[in-house]
C-alpha cells in the first residue's frame, strides 16, 4: 500500500487514452447515480420490467459482473493457487479486478431487489435452503470476504501462505457461488428452455472466458501495448488456454442448441429458435463474443497479442450479449397461452427492452469498476513485488 | 386440517368475468394493468370462416393453482413463500426482498408485485377476507352466475368438491411439471 494524498490520487497522465477512458467513467458514474435517484424516487415503475418479464437488463448486468469477477478470480488462481510460474505476475491484478467487479455487481443488484435489507435479515433468519438465489447469495457473500482476505496477505501485508490458503478457499467458494448462479436458471421448471444442468457448468466456462478477455485488456492498457518479454510469454500462454476454453464453448453450445431444438419440445424449440434467430444471438453472442477472437487466435498461433487485447473488447460486448440474451430468453415465452380479453391479442413471445433507468444504472455499474479500478491502481501496486514470491 | 382446492366447471364459464370484479374488491386488488389474481382466458373458436366450430371456443378461468409441489415455494430465498396449515401457498410480505424469483418459477403467471406492499402478491383463496372470518366460499366462488366454480376441502371425502371430482373426470394445467396442482378443470 502506497501513502498518497487527493492531489496525487487524481493526477493521472493526460494521454488521449486516459482522458477518454476518464470522461467515459465520470459519465457511467453520473448516469449510475441518476437512475440510482430514479430508482429511490419511484421504485420499479422505473425499470421495464413487467409481471411477464419479470427480469430484465439489471440482473444481467449482475450476471456480467459477478461472472467477470468469477472468471478473474479463476484465471489468476493458474498462478496464485496452482503455482505456475509464469501466471503469477497476474495475481494481485486480477484479485483486485474480482473483488472490484463483484463490489460492482452488488451495487447493481442492490437497486434491483426491493427490498435488500429484508433479504440480510431473513436469508439469515428463514433461510430457503431449496432456493439457488440463497446459496448462490450466501457462497458470493462467503468468497467476497476471502478474496478481500487473499488481497489483503498479498498486497497489504503479504503472507504468501495465508494468501493461497484464502485464495484455495475463495476459488472454491466461487466455483460454487458461480454454479448456483448458473442453476437460478437452471432450477426452472417452468422454463424449458433454461431447465437442466447446462447452466450451472456454463456459467464456469463462460466465466473463465471472461476472465482470460479481462486479463487481456488490463495488461493492455497496463503497458499501453508495449509489453515486457516476461508479460508477453504469459500472454501468449493465456492466449493458447482462451483458445481452448472457446473451442469448448463453442462445441458447447452448439449442443444446447441442438438438444433443444431436437423433437420439437414444446415451448423449448420454439424459444432457442426464436433466440437463435435474433442478432443479439447470432452477432452479438457468436461473432463477437466467440468467432473473432478464436479466429485471432487460431489464425496468428495466439501469438498476435495485440490482436487479441483488441479482440477481447469485442468479446467482452459478445459476453454482455450472452448474459443478456440469458435472462431475456429464459423469459420471452408466454406462461400463460391463452387471451385474457376480447380486445387483446393472443399472446406471442414477451417484449423487453430496458429503460432509460435501466440503461444508466446498469452501464453506469461499468463506471462504478472503472474508477475502483483506477483507485485500486493508484493506492496499490498491482504489479508483481519481489516479496510475492517468498 | 383442511386441504382446500377448488374445481371448475369451466365449460360454464361465460365470460363475464364477474370473478376478476369480486376478487378485486374482496381482496382490494389495486385496477391496474398487471394486477390481478385470477383471470378469465379465452380459448378461440376453432376453423375457418364460414366453418366455425362455436363449441370449440371456451373459457378458463384461472388463478394460484395452490401447487402441493409449488415451484415458487422452493426457489424462495427468505422462504417467504410457505405452505398455509390447510396446504395453501402463501406469501408473507415482511419476509419478502421482491427477487421476483417467485414470478418466473411460477409455471402458470399467477404472481404479481403488488404496488402498495412492493412485494410479490397473489390468490390466497381469500384465506384473510373470508375463510378467517368463517366463511366457506371464495368471493369467486360466491359471485359465479353460472356456478363454475366449487370450492372446498379435499380431505373431506364428504365436500362438495371430493365428490364432483370423485365422479367426474378433470384435468389440471401443466400436470407434466410435477407441481400437483390444487385447481381441477372437470372435463
Amino acid at each position: 500500500m502506497q501513502t498518497i494524498s487527493l492531489k496525487k490520487l487524481f493526477y493521472f497522465e493526460k494521454t488521449p487514452l486516459n482522458l477518454g477512458i476518464a470522461i467515459v467513467t465520470v459519465a457511467l458514474l453520473a448516469a449510475f447515480m441518476a437512475g440510482a435517484v430514479a430508482y429511490i424516487l419511484h421504485g420499479h415503475h422505473v425499470y421495464n420490467v413487467t409481471r411477464q418479464h419479470p427480469w430484465g437488463l439489471l440482473i444481467a448486468m449482475y450476471v456480467f459482473f459477478v461472472v467477470s469477477s468469477t472468471g478473474l478470480c479463476i484465471i489468476s488462481s493458474i498462478g496464485h493457487v496452482f503455482g505456475i510460474p509464469e501466471f503469477q505476475q497476474i495475481g494481485k491484478r486480477a484479485i483486485a479486478g474480482a473483488i472490484i467487479t463483484i463490489s460492482s455487481g452488488f451495487a447493481v443488484i442492490g437497486l434491483e431487489i426491493g427490498h435488500p435489507m429484508t433479504m440480510l435479515i431473513y436469508n439469515v433468519l428463514t433461510p430457503g435452503l431449496t432456493s439457488a438465489i440463497w446459496w448462490m447469495g450466501t457462497l458470493y457473500g462467503l468468497y467476497l470476504t476471502f478474496i478481500c482476505l487473499e488481497f489483503f496477505f498479498l498486497a497489504i501485508k503479504v503472507n504468501h501462505t495465508f494468501s493461497k490458503i484464502f485464495g484455495i478457499c475463495g476459488l472454491l467458494v466461487g466455483l460454487a457461488a458461480h454454479s448456483n448462479l448458473g442453476a437460478v436458471f437452471g432450477f426452472l421448471i417452468s422454463r424449458p428452455s433454461a431447465n437442466g444442468v447446462f447452466y450451472p457448468v456454463y456459467f464456469i466456462l463462460s466465466a473463465m472466458i471472461t476472465g482470460c478477455y479481462l486479463v487481456f485488456l488490463m495488461y493492455g492498457f497496463r503497458y499501453k501495448m508495449n509489453f515486457p518479454e516476461k508479460v508477453s510469454v504469459m500472454l501468449v500462454k493465456l492466449s493458447k488456454i482462451l483458445g481452448m476454453l472457446l473451442a469448448v464453448l463453442i462445441f458447447f453450445e452448439a449442443w444446447k442448441i441442438l438438444t433443444a431444438l431436437y423433437g420439437d419440445m414444446p415451448e423449448r424449440a420454439a424459444t432457442i429458435l426464436h433466440a437463435i434467430k435474433h442478432p443479439n444471438f447470432w452477432f452479438g453472442e457468436l461473432i463477437l463474443g466467440m468467432l473473432i477472437p478464436f479466429a485471432i487466435i487460431l489464425v496468428s498461433n495466439a501469438k498476435a497479442i495485440k490482436a487479441t487485447i483488441y479482440a477481447s473488447i469485442t468479446g467482452m460486448v459478445g459476453i454482455f450479449f450472452m448474459r443478456y440474451d440469458l435472462v431475456h430468453d429464459t423469459l420471452l415465452y408466454p406462461m400463460t397461452t391463452l387471451k385474457r380479453a376480447e380486445y387483446q391479442v393472443a399472446p406471442s413471445f414477451v417484449e423487453y427492452f430496458p429503460s432509460a433507468a435501466e440503461f444508466a444504472i446498469g452501464f453506469g455499474g461499468i463506471g462504478l469498476a472503472l474508477f475502483m479500478y483506477y483507485l485500486a491502481d493508484k493506492v496499490f501496486n498491482l504489479d508483481e513485488t519481489e516479496s510475492a514470491h517468498h | 386440517m383442511a386441504r382446500y382446492g377448488m374445481a371448475l366447471n369451466y365449460k360454464n364459464c361465460i365470460n363475464c368475468r364477474a370473478c376478476e370484479s369480486a376478487c378485486k374488491e374482496e381482496n382490494g386488488v389495486l385496477l391496474l394493468k398487471d394486477h390481478y389474481r385470477i383471470w378469465v382466458g379465452v380459448k378461440e373458436a376453432e376453423g375457418q370462416f364460414p366453418n366455425i366450430s362455436i363449441a370449440s371456443q371456451t373459457y378458463h378461468p384461472s388463478q394460484c393453482q395452490h401447487c402441493e409441489n409449488a415451484p415458487c415455494q422452493q426457489v424462495c430465498p427468505t422462504n417467504a413463500t410457505y405452505y398455509s396449515k390447510d396446504g395453501m401457498v402463501m406469501v408473507d410480505p415482511t419476509k419478502c426482498i421482491l427477487c421476483t424469483y417467485c414470478i418466473n418459477a411460477c409455471p402458470y403467471d399467477a404472481r404479481y408485485v403488488d404496488n402498495r406492499t412492493n412485494t410479490v402478491d397473489k390468490c390466497t383463496f381469500c384465506s384473510d377476507t373470508r375463510l378467517a372470518n368463517g366463511e366457506t366460499t371464495t368471493a369467486c366462488q360466491a359471485t359465479c352466475p353460472t356456478k363454475v366454480r366449487v370450492f372446498g376441502d379435499l380431505d373431506d371425502p364428504n365436500s362438495e368438491i371430493s365428490v364432483l371430482l370423485a365422479n367426474k373426470e378433470y384435468r389440471q394445467v401443466k400436470e407434466h411439471l410435477g407441481t400437483k396442482p390444487k385447481l381441477f378443470y372437470i372435463l
